[in-house]
């Protein structure tokens, strides 16, 4: 699994993650954990999602395209695989899990609504978006 | 320098979308002689566009032309991000792009109805979701769509202009909304019958009656317009969002 996250590679950008997200939401750095849900606990609005992203991309100098964190979440499933009537399906949801597993368990609940993902957003799960971005313009350098 | 302080204007880096001729012109014009750095966006008027930059530059103004449709997503955020990048972020833009294919709703063309709507229309969506983020994140900005009095006072052959421009008044309150709580203000300038290329074959069909519509008895200028759309731009109008501003001479419809 050479693509796989490690640790080390959480904490080489949390750092600089944190930080980042602090300043979009104006909040002190300390409450920025890795594991706080931005939604909940760092009254992160969507429209926050769009400003963070864009400063990462700053930060970091990598490539995020818009609506990665989903699009990612679904990997190899199609749309209508992944979602029916706005709501994610069996193996959408087991997927999700997968994907994101650094949310805790008790956060997914069924059913569970596509337009609830960004809920489910952690601190953590903006590392890995950086990595990954970072992992594939390393593949590619010219993007 | 003292007038530069006034507006605010210097120094802001502007993005103007159809900068060749009329209303987006007279922008840019007025804009670079404030001392703004502007760049323009243009799509086939490349002469032009070159004449406008070096004549601008002789001047001693900071004025930068892009090849751009803005019918194309991906083009607009590859030009935006250009701009972003040289002159560190954007403070203003103005969504001027427009075309027009007048006909009688039952004449038109397919194609009549979705070449206005992909520019008018998708062109602003996709010049402005490429320009928001870096405004969402400095917190600042301001964006003037360019409107038409046809949005609220269509004329015959105009449904697919007029419906065009009803959209971006709409879109110019939603976003207004959306973009307020990251202190980003959202305007629209709405002009009447304005002296341009575009309103030409309008006005030559029947001028006097076209006057006789204007309270003020005649055309509008693009200089005239595009002074509307400074204002918006301007410190002047930093409590102004979500607003149409109409600069139509007092136009009435019969």
């Amino acid at each position: 699994m050479p693509d796989a996250i490690t640790k080390d590679d959480i904490s080489d950008v949390y750092p600089k993650v944190s930080e980042t997200i602090a300043e979009a939401l104006g909040r002190d750095v300390d409450e920025v954990t890795l594991t706080a849900p931005l939604m909940e606990e760092l009254d992160a609005e969507s429209i926050d999602f769009l400003d963070i992203v864009y400063r990462l991309e700053r930060q970091f100098k990598v490539k995020i395209p818009r609506g990665k964190i989903v699009e990612d979440a679904r990997g190899p499933l199609s749309e209508a695989e992944f979602e029916q009537n706005g709501f994610v399906t069996e193996a959408g949801f087991t997927r999700l899990q997968e994907h994101m597993n650094e949310v805790p368990a008790e956060r997914f609940r069924t059913p569970f609504k596509v337009r609830d993902i960004p809920l489910l957003f952690t601190v953590e799960t903006f590392c890995k978006l950086v990595i990954r971005a970072q992992k594939k313009s390393a593949k590619s350098p010219t993007g | 320098m003292m007038l530069f302080q006034a507006s605010g204007l210097a120094d802001k880096a502007v993005i103007i979308t159809g900068g060749t001729r009329g209303i987006g012109r007279a922008c840019v014009d007025l804009f670079s002689a404030e001392g703004a750095d502007v760049t323009f966006f243009f799509r086939n008027s490349t002469e032009m566009a070159n004449e406008i930059v070096a004549s601008g530059r002789a001047a001693g103004q900071r004025i930068t032309a892009d090849q751009v449709d803005v019918r194309d997503r991906k083009a607009c955020e590859a030009a935006v991000e250009q701009v972003a990048e040289r002159c560190g972020r954007i403070d203003v833009l103005v969504n001027n792009s427009g075309v027009i294919r007048d006909n009688l709703l039952a004449m038109l063309e397919d194609d009549d109805l979705q070449t206005v709507l992909d520019t008018n229309v998708a062109g602003v969506f996709n010049v402005t979701r490429a320009v928001i983020p870096d405004m969402i994140s400095r917190r600042a900005g301001k964006i003037i769509n360019v409107s038409s009095v046809s949005a609220e006072k269509g004329g015959r052959g105009q449904t697919n202009y007029a419906a065009s421009k009803g959209a971006i008044n709409a879109l110019t309150k939603a976003l207004a909304v959306e973009l307020a709580p990251r202190k980003i203000t959202v305007n629209a300038v709405a002009p009447g019958v304005i002296e341009t290329d575009m309103s030409r074959e309008v006005v030559e069909l029947a001028p006097e009656e076209v006057k006789s519509r204007i309270l003020l008895r005649r055309l509008g200028t693009p200089i005239e317009v595009a002074h509307a759309i400074m204002f918006l731009a301007s410190r002047y109008a930093d409590y102004i969002t979500g607003h149409v501003l109409h600069v139509d001479g007092g136009f009435k419809m019969e």
